[in-house]
């Protein structure tokens, strides 16, 4: 016991001194927001100027809605005397400054739209003209407007770029609004009666004493769940790995054996490693919540979705769980290799046993307490997400609970002790990698 | 053996990897206060049998009965194991690592830093104390892995090869310290290449070549019973080394003569053979061999 106090210590206190835990402590949270906000802001950023869109009214009337739809701009369309000169706000040194707030307004769904009259002439005719443009990088793409439209005629889009499906999304639903409200209107109903039906309904779930549900929160968490475990695991597996594969490759491992058995030094480790891992999101947890109340306090207003405090507990004790299940594996795998790199490779296929896990629990949400959802809660890879979902979702009994724990951690238990043997084995073979085969008979022999 | 009770034994100990047998019927006893030297060509199987007498892998078959018991986890304690393939946390202190081998062995507090600080003023790193292990030279490496050995002050102490890499000054330093060890009736095992240092510190020796024991027994004894029938002479009035009829080889060696006798042969005769041809004897030594040449012989004729 005292020997695995002292491998857990010096573990622990190795790690926790070093300059890479110093960093990653702080360096993490900003990477982490750094990975969740920026894809987020570049995928609602767009990079240039709007995108142009010519607009061929054949409708006569549609034009004006469909502009005050796309640009909330009210009123006429834009004056265009004669065919094929841009109406576009000119930005520039020169520019006005009334142009400027035009612009402005313009490009609220970062479209910028434009009227073609067609002034008599065969649409074919102003099809290749506007085809011109487009190729000259005039306009960005262009749509017509039959004159059927309110009778169920498409309405064409051609584009440059075919694969912005934003913009043909974004225009595809304002021309739908904007027909509908003129079959609407062409069928007698006032604008207001149509705003009026219009609003929508929201559906309240609640759970059976009423309060309000956490269906969506079962979603999130299990997402949060799987990505919490994931890096932890990716990170943290990572120091085990290393440190595995460290002694057996310094020879360390031969003074370690000659003074107590494989089985507490592998669990002393593995136990030194996960307290540097607490220790680091404790950290983590702590700086998250205090500006999380600080903001609140300084918003005025606060408040925590209803979870019941249990919930805490159980996401506790899962999420150690996976962590320690997986990184047993590191540990399993350190002891057959000799490079951290190898070893990373090898882990991967069973730790992707996690994104399975989180795939499950798609259909786990929907039947919380189907056949599926209970082996799936049950299979140790598994139970760290699944068992969370059904918790979150519909509370299994506590029996089942509590055999996910108990099944997992025996799980991790024997991973350790299998990668003691192996260690124990691999340790007096110099410099060399384990074929499966030799790693079956090390374990037989050790 | 000296009435007291060997501090280990080994019967018949088998231990194969595989198809590859590294230890086959080994027996063997260590007297207890004595330097016990275990030797043999690379691969022969000292490091595997070191290795079960500490009980990092454990014999197919036979037994290993240290100071009376059955080895067990808990007798790891009571052994302290250089192995020769050095091995230490780089990036520790050196003070923090002695500290943590220490606890390894169940030495812990107070006790532990004192011993700690006693030995490295006595091999002479107290300045390295707080320095990383990294920053050390080799040979210092080697002195602050010999103290992880010998911290919890155990009855037996095995040393894989101590000497290598360690300058001259620092070996006569080792070879103090073993010594002294000895002198604290700590019984040691010295697994060497280095016959002339296994020489000077072995009361005991065992030869392992291929799996097997050669011979194993007191030095003195080894070496008397391997005499090689020669002698050393030296003498004034004649120039060469008169013909005999039981010598079988001469071999001129500054001043002196080497002289092989015939298997069989009495030194004493050649003696009086010299006297009788009136020459002035200034030498005439029976030598033995070194433990080099026997090591050498018994590999030759076994290849």
């Amino acid at each position: 016991m005292n020997k695995l106090f002292a491998v857990i210590k010096r573990e622990y206190v190795q790690r926790v001194r070093t300059r890479f835990f110093v960093i990653a402590t702080i360096l993490g949270p900003i990477l982490m927001a750094a990975f969740t906000v920026v894809p987020g802001m570049l995928m609602m950023v767009r990079t240039g100027g709007p995108t142009r869109i010519a607009v061929v009214d054949q409708t006569d009337n549609t034009y004006a809605a469909l502009a005050s739809e796309l640009e909330g701009r009210a009123g006429a369309p834009v004056k265009s005397a004669t065919p094929f000169v841009p109406t576009e706000p000119a930005v520039g040194p020169g520019a006005s400054q009334e142009q400027m707030k035009q612009a402005g307004r313009m490009t609220r769904n970062n479209l910028s739209l434009q009227q073609v009259t067609i002034a008599g002439r065969p649409l074919a005719d102003v099809k290749k003209e506007l085809e011109a443009r487009i190729q000259a990088r005039d306009i960005d793409g262009y749509v017509v407007l039959p004159p059927n439209l309110l009778k169920g005629e498409s309405p064409e889009y051609r584009a440059r770029n075919n694969a912005d499906l934003f913009t043909k999304e974004t225009i595809q639903s304002a021309i739908g609004k904007v027909v509908r409200n003129q079959r609407l209107e062409a069928a007698g109903i006032r604008q207001e009666d149509i705003e009026r039906a219009s609003a929508s309904v929201e559906l309240r779930s609640v759970t059976e004493t009423g309060q309000e549900s956490q269906g969506e929160f079962g979603f999130v968490l299990s997402f949060g769940m799987g990505m919490w475990i994931y890096m932890s695991v990716l990170l943290y597996g990572q120091l085990v790995l290393g440190a595995v594969i460290e002694e057996k490759e310094t020879r360390i491992a031969e003074i370690l054996f000659s003074s107590m058995r494989s089985f507490p030094l592998m669990m002393g480790k593995l136990i030194g490693v996960s307290l540097v891992a607490l220790t680091q999101m404790s950290i983590w947890a702590l700086t998250f919540m205090g500006l999380s109340v600080w903001a609140a306090a300084a918003a005025g207003s606060f408040r925590l979705p209803h979870i019941a405090p249990i919930i805490f507990v159980y996401v506790l004790a899962f999420f150690l769980m996976g962590y320690f299940i997986y990184s047993t594996v590191y540990a399993v795998v350190g002891s057959m290799v000799t490079t951290t790199q190898e070893g990373g490779q090898l882990a991967m296929p069973i730790v992707l046993l996690l994104v399975a896990g989180f795939f499950l629990s798609f259909n786990i949400i929907r039947n919380p307490n189907s056949p599926v959802a209970f082996w799936a809660s049950m299979f140790p890879f598994f139970a760290p997400i699944t068992m969370l979902v059904r918790i979150v979702t519909e509370t299994p009994p506590l029996w089942q609970i509590l055999l996910s724990l108990v099944i997992g951690f025996a799980t991790a238990t024997g991973l350790i002790w299998l990668a003691s043997r192996i260690y124990r084995v691999g340790m007096l073979m110099y410099g060399k990698k384990a074929s499966i085969p030799e790693v079956i008979r090390w374990v037989r022999q050790a | 053996m000296d009435g007291s009770k060997p501090t280990l034994i080994l019967d018949h100990v088998n231990k194969s990897f595989g198809d590859f047998k590294a230890v086959s019927d080994l027996s063997l006893q260590v007297r207890p206060g004595h330097v016990f030297g275990l030797i043999g060509p690379n691969g022969a199987g000292k490091t595997t049998t070191i290795r079960m007498i500490v009980n990092i892998t454990v014999p197919d078959s036979g037994r290993i009965e240290l100071l009376g018991q059955s080895m067990t986890t808990a007798m790891q304690d009571r052994i302290g194991y250089l192995p020769e393939e050095r091995g230490l946390y780089k990036r520790m202190k050196v003070g923090e690592q002695l500290r943590f081998f220490a606890e390894l062995k169940n030495l812990t507090g107070a006790e532990a830093d004192t011993r700690i600080d006693r030995w490295l003023t006595k091999l002479q790193l107290q300045d390295w104390k707080d320095k990383r292990t990294k920053d050390l030279s080799k040979g210092m490496q080697q002195k602050v892995q010999f103290i992880t050995s010998v911290i919890h002050e155990p009855d037996l102490l095995i040393l894989d090869e101590p000497f290598s890499g360690l300058d001259p000054v620092n070996v006569d330093l080792m070879k103090e310290t073993i010594l002294e060890l000895k002198g604290s009736n700590k019984t040691i095992i010295l697994s060497t290449h280095q016959m002339e240092i296994a020489e000077k510190l072995c009361d005991d020796v065992c030869m392992i070549h291929r799996s097997r024991k050669v011979f194993d027994g007191r030095l003195r004894d080894i070496r008397r019973s391997f005499s090689l029938n020669a002698v050393a002479v030296r003498f004034e009035g004649l120039d060469r080394f008169p013909d005999d009829p039981e010598v079988a080889n001469v071999r001129e060696v500054g001043e002196e003569f080497e002289v092989l006798l015939n298997p069989g042969a009495n030194p004493q005769g050649l003696l009086k053979r010299l006297v009788d041809a009136n020459v002035v004897i200034n030498k005439f030594e029976l030598v033995e061999p070194s433990l080099h040449d026997i090591f050498v012989q018994k590999v030759r004729e076994a290849a």
